[in-house]
């Protein structure tokens, strides 16, 4: 018999390799069995879409993820230029499976339209609330400056990509960083923060929202515009919105802001964006540390208690 | 009746006093990444209690046929290969490997299942639907219908282990359900800087785990009442 030939120890391994193998056969076959009886139908096109996108899933299109702006966007819904992150190619992959024509997209990233550091506003009183630009703005006098940047960072808590923060009491976006999801723009009170499609590494862009008159914004702030027009007059692609002037990005062309750049009496009309590389020669001198040391003062020494 | 409060013994056993998340610390994993709305806790339990009657009832199967020390199916084999009656085959150190193997294969039909027929519960899960796969919770049950299969003169019938599986199924289930009602609350709390987030689940979890230890004793406390009750 074959117990006379094989030992127990034998038939053991023998019996468990044949268990395991009817096992995963008889599973194999259930599970197929259900596959095909439980077959739910996707647009393939779904797929192929979600495959696409970054999958970041920062809802920046409007979408809660990146799976429901495929199904949007495979349903007709939604326009293949809405995901900020995945910018031109992204769109234009879109497109091809979609079958549709897509014009060339910038990649829009948070620009804030407010150019005063602490020391330029004026009219700033000793606020005691709490420290968040939310409730600040439903106090009066804050600051003077009714449209500028509180500078308690409502943008920096809501940017997931470290990409926002505060420099001298204002929000600055580090555009090595900003992916465009519009998180900052969103939750900004005083709404300064829109998206501006760049076109070039380096914007120019109007550094501030305050709509008032010339000598009301002298007495508010340091740098803000005074709406004297000068730079609509001679660049063609600005026009004036009251007291503000507007740039239009869709005729946007860098050669025609070089005399108004010069002759801006403040510092509203600028650039901004990536450093270019005259900004990295200029502190490239500059020793970094290698290793940073720690001071130890515990952070209360120094805290001014609020409230 | 004997038969009816060992039922109930086990039944209460596995969802109050050795619950399987907040006694035996199993089943973590899903207990802190789906408990923060109710109704994904609630469903996420439901699940959990599926996967885990199907599991218990395959493993029971398989363990009391094939896997345990005297099981028939070896047995019988080795009688056929005409071995001597006196050495047995045991099977027992497939019982891993085994139940992994079942619990994911369940795991999968009810993801299949779940996708066809409730599509919002399937998006809700997300990622953790797969991960009851390794969820430990399951995994324990199966290995404590082993541990109660190994005793020849006292073996665990198949409602045995059914009931310590739907148990320990409610039991995580009540468990996910109240940590996602105190998370829903902790939403609104000013909780501490240094403990917002995963260290004030974990601190909730552990007082929690302390409540449940309140239960310890009122098996004996329910036996005593039904012996009562049946005599």
């Amino acid at each position: 018999m074959i117990a006379a030939i094989l030992s127990a120890d034998t038939v053991t391994v023998l019996l468990a390799a044949a268990v395991l193998a009817l096992l995963a056969i008889c599973m194999a076959w259930v599970l197929g069995w259900a596959n095909r009886r439980f077959r739910v139908q996707v647009d393939p096109k779904v797929e192929i879409l979600t495959a696409v996108l970054p999958g970041a899933n920062c809802g920046g299109c409007g979408f809660v993820g990146c799976g429901e702006y495929a199904e949007a966007v495979a349903r007709g819904e939604a326009d293949v230029t809405l995901c900020a992150p995945g910018g031109t190619a992204c769109a234009k992959q879109l497109a091809e499976i979609m079958g549709v024509d897509v014009e060339e997209t910038w990649p829009y990233r948070a620009v804030v339209h407010c150019a005063a550091g602490s020391g330029d506003r004026l009219g700033r009183f000793f606020y005691e609330g709490e420290s968040t630009c939310a409730a600040a703005n439903l106090v009066g006098g804050v600051q003077g400056c009714t449209y500028g940047c509180l500078g308690f960072g409502d943008c920096t808590r809501a940017c997931r990509y470290d990409a926002i923060h505060l420099v001298d009491g204002l929000a600055t976006v580090d555009y090595d960083k900003c992916i465009g999801c519009k998180a900052c723009a969103n939750a900004c009170p005083r709404n300064i923060i829109t998206m501006v499609p760049f076109k070039a590494e380096q914007m120019v862009v109007i550094a501030c929202s305050n709509r008032d008159k010339g000598p009301d914004v002298k007495a508010v702030c340091n740098v803000g515009c005074i709406g004297c027009s000068g730079c609509t007059r001679r660049c063609e692609v600005m026009a004036m919105d009251g007291n503000l002037p507007v740039i239009d990005y869709d005729r946007y062309d860098e050669s025609g802001f070089a005399t108004a750049l010069e002759k801006c009496p403040r510092e509203s009309l600028t650039y901004i964006g990536k450093p270019t590389p005259e900004d990295l020669a200029a502190v490239a001198g500059e020793a970094v540390p290698d290793r940073i040391e720690a001071d130890f003062k515990t952070t209360v020494d120094e805290t001014e208690w609020r409230g | 009746m004997d038969t009816f409060i060992i039922l109930v013994q086990i039944a209460i056993g596995a969802a109050l006093i050795n619950n399987f998340v907040l006694h035996y610390f199993v089943g973590i994993c899903p207990f802190l990444g789906v408990s923060r709305r109710i109704d994904t806790a609630f469903g996420m339990g439901c699940a959990v209690t599926f996967v885990i009657s199907i599991a218990a009832l395959l493993s029971w199967t398989f363990t009391y046929f094939i896997l345990r020390p005297d099981a028939p199916l070896p047995a019988w084999v080795w009688r056929t290969a005409g071995g001597d009656p006196g050495t047995t085959i045991d099977l027992s150190v497939l019982s891993y490997i085994m139940y992994i193997f079942v619990i994911a294969s369940s795991v999968q039909f009810v993801e299949m299942y779940v996708r066809k027929f409730f599509p919002p519960l399937y998006k809700s899960f997300g990622v953790f639907l797969p991960l009851i796969t390794t969820n430990c919770a399951i995994l324990f049950a199966c290995l404590e219908i082993m541990k109660h299969l190994q005793d020849p003169t006292k073996l665990w019938g198949l409602h045995e282990a059914l009931t310590l599986a739907v148990g320990g199924g409610v039991g995580f289930t009540i468990a996910i359900t109240l940590m996602a009602g105190i998370r829903e609350e902790l939403e609104m709390c000013d909780v501490p800087k240094p403990l917002a987030g995963a260290g004030i689940s974990l601190i909730t979890a552990g007082i929690l785990a302390m409540a449940f230890m309140g239960f310890t004793g009122v098996d004996k406390g329910i036996q005593r009442t039904l012996e009562v009750w049946f005599k």
